[in-house]
């Protein structure tokens, strides 16, 4: 009988990501051994987020209500336009303090051959806001692989009739790497944006 | 069981957290698909060496039957970075990615496939007619894996014949395709173009100068003919005609 039960709640934790057998079977026991409380809290939290996220009806970040928390602060810059693939990627770039417009996330990168074309992405819901609001500045933050890269580029196309800056973040080397082991690509990228100091 | 090969980088896709499927066509073992360890991590040994069109050589680790073997090393040959550094230049380049993918089977060995590929990125590369390197690649492909179709007289009787029958995958003579409706009609330039491109070796086509209504003659009675055999257009060329619109 318990072991039924635990063995469902294993079965269940390995359905998340970086998840394996022995890590399931370690959380299992330690859930287990929380107080009932606890135990309440996180379950309440996981159904919370499933009953009440959704999307922003502006950036399609995720929100609570129709306008997310982000577009909602009057504090937010609102000529400055940060567009990311996906709205994990806010919270990486709202750490680091070095961005205080506002964010239009597009659910996903282009890829050719995977079928992912500009229709399924809210790239024209972009254009939508650029046309309605006043923008300034914006900054592509798309991933810097081959998929982020098209993306940005099929954007910057359809930016260009508008009167406004479109920048790409910088590529190159990670903080705190060593030289001597980037790949070619990654310092030929160093080094065509390198800035005068 | 550790396999050490060439590959290029045919596709990626996103595995669990930071991981990476990557699909390779290799030198020595077909196409074979591979898993790689934290290859999105920022601080990745992988670096850019997984992006697709990258050539590199490669290590990877399973045992005999695993439909998955791990990606354990990968050292850049060439990058190819000027191709993904133009999204025109990527599209068309996605179009024969997707078609290889279609129709090389998994760990089947085809070194002359592996070469074609690697030429077509170079000619791609270094300033070429683009749709010429293209085209060239499609019709060379589908004859190495016996799909190209016959372009050059009735496929049934060999006598002289300007119509295309995409059914058939041939050209039919006028007395072979009685009672049929045909596909297209092949212009005498497009038939000669065929020829040039199925005789001539890839390092050689750019003494080849089509103009550009032929090129798009023979693309269209290639394209046509690929989506009869695979029964549904290329993923790539649709979305290369949604941008076109
Ligand atoms: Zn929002
Ligand atoms: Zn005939």
């Amino acid at each position: 009988m318990a072991q039924g039960i635990i063995e469902n709640l294993i079965t269940e934790l390995i359905k998340l990501p970086g998840i394996g057998r022995k890590t399931a079977q370690r959380l299992a026991f330690f859930i287990l051994a929380m107080s009932e409380e606890d135990v309440k809290g996180i379950s309440r939290a996981i159904n919370e987020v499933k009953e009440k996220a959704r999307f922003c009806s502006e950036c399609f970040n995720i929100a609570e209500n129709e306008i997310c928390s982000i577009c909602s602060n009057s504090s937010r810059d609102r000529n400055k336009l940060c567009v990311v693939e996906e709205p994990s990627n806010i919270l990486v770039i709202e750490k680091s303090k070095g961005f205080n417009g506002l964010y239009h996330v597009l659910l996903g990168a282009l890829s050719p051959i995977d079928g992912v074309t500009p229709d399924k992405l809210k790239i024209e819901k972009l254009i939508e806001r650029v046309k309605k609001n006043e923008i300034k500045e914006i900054i592509l933050a798309t991933n810097p692989n081959t998929k982020g890269e098209m993306t940005a580029q099929y954007i910057r196309e359809l930016l260009k009739p508008f009167n406004v800056k479109v920048t790409r973040i910088a590529y190159g080397l990670p903080m705190g790497a060593d030289i001597e082991f980037a790949d070619e690509v990654t310092m030929n990228k160093a080094l065509e944006g390198r800035r005068e100091m | 069981m550790l396999h050490r090969t060439e590959g290029i980088v045919l596709r990626t896709t996103s595995f669990g957290e930071a991981d990476l499927l990557v699909t390779y066509l290799t030198s020595d073992f077909g196409v074979v698909k591979s898993f790689a360890k934290s290859p999105r991590k920022i601080k990745s040994r992988f670096g850019s060496s997984l992006e697709p069109l990258v050539q590199s050589r490669i290590s990877f680790w399973g045992k005999e039957d695993t439909s998955l073997p791990r990606l354990t090393q990968s050292d850049i040959i060439h990058s190819f970075q000027s191709i993904r550094d133009t999204l025109s230049y990527f599209l068309k380049v996605s179009e024969i990615i997707e078609l290889t993918l279609h129709f090389i089977p998994e760990r089947e060995a085809n070194k002359e496939v592996y070469s074609l590929f690697l030429n077509a990125l170079y000619n791609i590369e270094n300033n070429f007619n683009k749709n010429l390197a293209i085209i060239h690649y499609k019709i060379k492909f589908l004859e190495l894996t016996g799909y190209v179709p016959k372009l050059d007289a009735c496929g049934r009787c060999g006598r002289k014949g300007y119509c295309f029958y995409v059914a058939h995958g041939t050209i039919l003579c006028e007395t072979c395709s009685a009672g049929m409706v045909s596909s297209a009609r092949l212009s005498p330039g497009v038939v000669k173009l065929y020829k040039d491109l199925l005789t001539w070796d890839t390092t050689k086509i750019n003494r080849i100068r089509p103009s550009k209504m032929l090129l798009s003659e023979l693309s269209s009675i290639i394209d046509m003919h690929t989506h009869h055999i695979l029964t549904k257009p290329l993923k790539s060329s649709e979305f290369i005609l949604l941008l076109s619109e």
